[in-house]
């Protein structure tokens, strides 16, 4: 091999590579562009990774999934070579002498015809720096790698594929463990908030079943099976104490939670762990606020009357008693509606109505607080069928005073198919102090103040005419 | 085998020699520098050319200077309906010997010279023309069940005219395949025609100098076989002839051209003459190898003539020209 010809390859191959090496980074740059428009594409399925941080591994992943594809299509081929040599000659005007001595040293022809072709491409080509008389040359995708990345990073910092999930996972059916696993989540936030230690445990088993037929991806059927068992398994628990009659049983829920409210409030006096050896003023003072307290007040009353009433001594472990009951009571109907609503679905498997109806029972008797009102209550436990009655419509359920019962059947026109009735109040004269009503109506009215549900702009309104409220009936009793 | 000081003496040589006869040209006949050209590079590539061009631009007078040129023997035919062809190829004559006997002896024709001007080729009849075969072919002609080689080397250039086509035998396919280049003679513009004027008219044409002989002919049909030529030039040639197959798939860098207007394509024999040519015309640059340019070049005396085009090209006024110009335009050099 001639010096010449020596020179010629080497400067050849210089380009060739040259060439190459810009082919590849110009790949590179169209994988990861292309990666990354697919990694904001597919955004809101990120909600489907195992983990939350892989997100941001997902354009490498998708980055190493598109470069061997990318890379093979685009793998540098003979033509590449022979085109970058043709460029070269059409650049130089060597009169296709560079590909023409190419091709002869690549077949290692050495005639003279050969050698001459050699001499004269080496002496075009000796002084050329390929790198310079071929710069890199950025396409678009280099020029839009940036934008890109900039653009996959803010919408991950701002959680965009978490709202887009959100936003179209919302109108969309769920499965019977999906619902399941959300009321179970709620009844065990409402039982945390409460102490219901029973509802909670309920609440993390059903949780448990509902999150194990996800991940199985097991049918509602098999689901349903899996309830009934953790509904079986609470069944006793919500009958234990069903018996008892306790001064708490006859008790409305609302009566419950202010009765509990008010237990909680009367252990923060700081006087009562003082109160046994308490001054007339003590006494005093407590007794004043206790007429605040209008349902602990009752119960004081009326274990007066029963003669159980306790001394000084013992107002605070009868105090302790009574929460233990209110509490024991709350949550045994807390079980009692989340095994309604267990029960509902594994009648219903889905339906809107059943779910707002189990709802409403997980909620307890919370909507239904005034006495002797009508709600309307949309639920298909009852009356699927037009015409036909099921077996729980046979009968009306049994009036118990002053508490709620749900009346379940066909009520004629309307969507409207289940009513909430409160028992007649015990003939005789009333029990209850005005006093204790209005207090009752005023915790209420700020409860539901301090909830969303009331418009920011009326709930000083709504405080307002409750303390009138309070204040006339003061002002009355003064006048009297 | 030579070596690269004999191959680039042997360019030098090559390109000196044409840059004479084009100088020797020039001085009797005013333009067609790229018809000039065509026909030398026919000439040492060993092929023949049918010239086409309205009277009086000059078809006869190049031919028959090219031959003074050249040093070499040079005989014209003028193609008339009653021509036969024994007026060409020559006949067996009934003559005396010397002992006074009766023996047939071969008058050669006028087919017997080293350039041989087919004038008005279409005037004579299928007949006479089909004589013209052999000849272009084989370098010979069979007469009386005897060859008789013709000269070395042998051009045929045939002219014909475009118009006046009353009365006339349009060559058939095969005979026209056998051309090597097909060249036409565009009318001078103003400048040329007054430097004809003066040329004619004034002084009597000037003696032309012999530049290159009949054995040198030789030499560089020999040193043109020689040009190297790249795989990738080669197969730009082979696409270019294929693209103009109308049985050849859209998308071949074609744009259709050859599907809607090309009867017939060209034949191997018209890939053959184009990278001869090319070679020929790297050759006479002073170049040692060929380039995509040659091919593009000499695209159009190759093949044009090799492209049957059908009735609907005919009726929208699309010559074969058009069509390869477009198929030059739209081939890539490297697909």
């Amino acid at each position: 091999m001639s010096l010449e010809q020596e020179n010629l390859k080497k400067k050849l191959a210089e380009l060739l590579a040259w060439e190459r090496r810009k082919r590849w980074e110009g790949i590179f740059i169209s994988t990861l562009c292309a990666a990354l428009a697919l990694a904001i594409a597919i955004a809101p399925l990120h909600a489907l990774l195992p983990l939350g941080g892989l997100r941001w591994l997902m354009p490498i992943a998708l980055f190493g999934a598109l470069a061997p594809v990318l890379f093979y299509r685009q793998r540098w081929s003979l033509q590449d070579a022979l085109r970058a040599l043709a460029r070269l000659d059409k650049s130089l005007a060597l009169d296709e002498r560079a590909v023409t001595a190419w091709e002869l040293s690549g077949r290692n022809e050495n005639g003279g015809a050969a050698q001459l072709v050699f001499k004269q491409a080496q002496e075009q080509l000796c002084q050329v720096d390929m790198r310079r008389h071929f710069p890199r040359r950025w396409s678009w995708p280099a020029y839009l790698a940036l934008p890109l990345l900039v653009l996959w990073f803010t919408l991950l910092w701002l959680d965009f594929d978490h709202w887009t999930l959100d936003h179209r996972r919302s109108p969309g059916p769920q499965t019977l463990a999906h619902r399941a696993r959300q009321y179970s989540r709620e009844l065990q936030e409402k039982a945390k908030n409460e102490g219901l230690r029973e509802s909670l445990k309920l609440g993390q088993e059903i949780e448990k079943a509902a999150q194990k037929s996800i991940d199985n991806k097991s049918a509602d059927e098999s689901f349903k099976k899996e309830l009934a068992g953790v509904a079986k398994k609470f069944d006793d628990r919500s009958k234990t104490g069903a018996g008892q009659e306790t001064f708490t049983s006859g008790a409305s829920q609302q009566s419950l939670r202010d009765l509990k409210a008010e237990l909680e409030a009367a252990r923060d006096f700081p006087q009562l762990g003082d109160f046994p050896k308490g001054s007339e003023e003590q006494t005093r003072q407590w007794m004043e606020q206790l007429a605040a307290m209008p349902q602990l007040k009752r119960q004081l009353d009326q274990a007066e009357r029963a003669g159980q009433g306790p001394g000084q001594n013992q107002l605070k472990s009868f105090l302790d008693k009574l929460d233990q009951q209110v509490t024991g009571e709350l949550d045994r109907r807390a079980l009692i509606d989340a095994q309604q609503y267990l029960q509902q679905m594994m009648q219903q498997g889905r339906g809107q109505q059943g779910e707002n109806y189990a709802r409403s029972g997980g909620q307890g008797e919370e909507d239904s607080a005034a006495d002797g009102a009508r709600e309307k209550n949309h639920s298909n436990l009852p009356g699927k069928e037009a015409g036909k009655k099921s077996d729980e419509t046979s009968g009306l359920p049994p009036f118990r005073a002053d508490a709620s019962t749900q009346i379940k059947g066909a009520l004629g026109a309307g969507e409207s198919s289940a009513l909430f009735f409160k028992g007649m109040p015990t003939p005789g004269k009333t029990t209850v102090a005005q006093e204790e009503v209005v207090a009752s109506y005023r915790r209420q009215a700020e409860q539901e103040l301090n909830s969303e549900r009331v418009p920011e702009a009326l709930k000083e309104t709504i405080k307002n005419y409750f303390l009138s409220l309070g204040g006339n009936e003061t002002k009355n009793e003064r006048g009297q | 085998m030579q070596s690269e000081e004999e191959i680039e003496q042997r360019i030098v040589s090559a390109r000196r020699l044409f840059n004479e006869v084009k100088a020797e040209m020039a001085r009797v006949i005013v333009g067609h520098e790229e018809l000039i050209e065509q026909a030398f590079i026919a000439l040492v590539c060993g092929g023949h050319c049918l010239l086409e061009g309205v009277p009086g631009l000059g078809k006869t007078s190049m031919v028959r200077r090219l031959g003074e040129i050249l040093s070499l023997s040079f005989s014209r035919i003028q193609f008339t309906p009653d021509l036969m062809p024994a007026d060409i190829t020559g006949t067996n004559m009934l003559t005396d010997d010397p002992s006074g006997r009766k023996v047939f002896e071969f008058q050669r024709g006028p087919v017997f010279a080293n350039i041989v001007l087919a004038d008005e080729i279409n005037r004579a009849t299928p007949k006479t023309q089909s004589a013209l075969l052999e000849s272009m072919q084989e370098q010979s002609v069979t007469v009386g069940g005897k060859v008789h080689r013709l000269e070395n080397p042998f051009m045929v250039l045939a002219t014909q005219n475009p118009i006046e086509m009353e009365g006339t035998y349009p060559l058939p396919e095969a005979q026209v395949d056998r051309f090597f280049f097909k060249l036409l003679l565009q009318y001078p513009n103003r400048e040329e025609l007054g430097r004809i004027a003066d040329l004619t008219t004034a002084a009597p044409p000037p003696v032309l100098r012999e530049v290159l002989d009949g054995p040198g002919i030789l030499q560089m049909r020999q040193w043109v076989r020689e040009v190297p030529m790249a795989e990738v030039v080669k197969d730009y040639a082979v696409r270019l002839v294929m693209s103009t197959q109308p049985q050849q798939k859209q998308g071949n860098g074609s744009g259709g051209l050859a599907q809607q207007f090309v009867m017939y394509g060209s034949s191997p024999r018209g890939l053959q003459s184009l990278i001869l040519a090319a070679k020929a015309r790297a050759l006479l640059a002073g170049r040692p190898n060929v380039s995509f340019d040659d091919i593009r070049a000499l695209s159009l005396p190759s093949l044009r003539h090799r492209l049957i085009l059908n009735l609907e090209a005919d009726a929208e006024g699309i010559s074969a020209e058009k069509i390869l110009r477009e198929l030059v335009e739209q081939l890539a050099e490297v697909p």
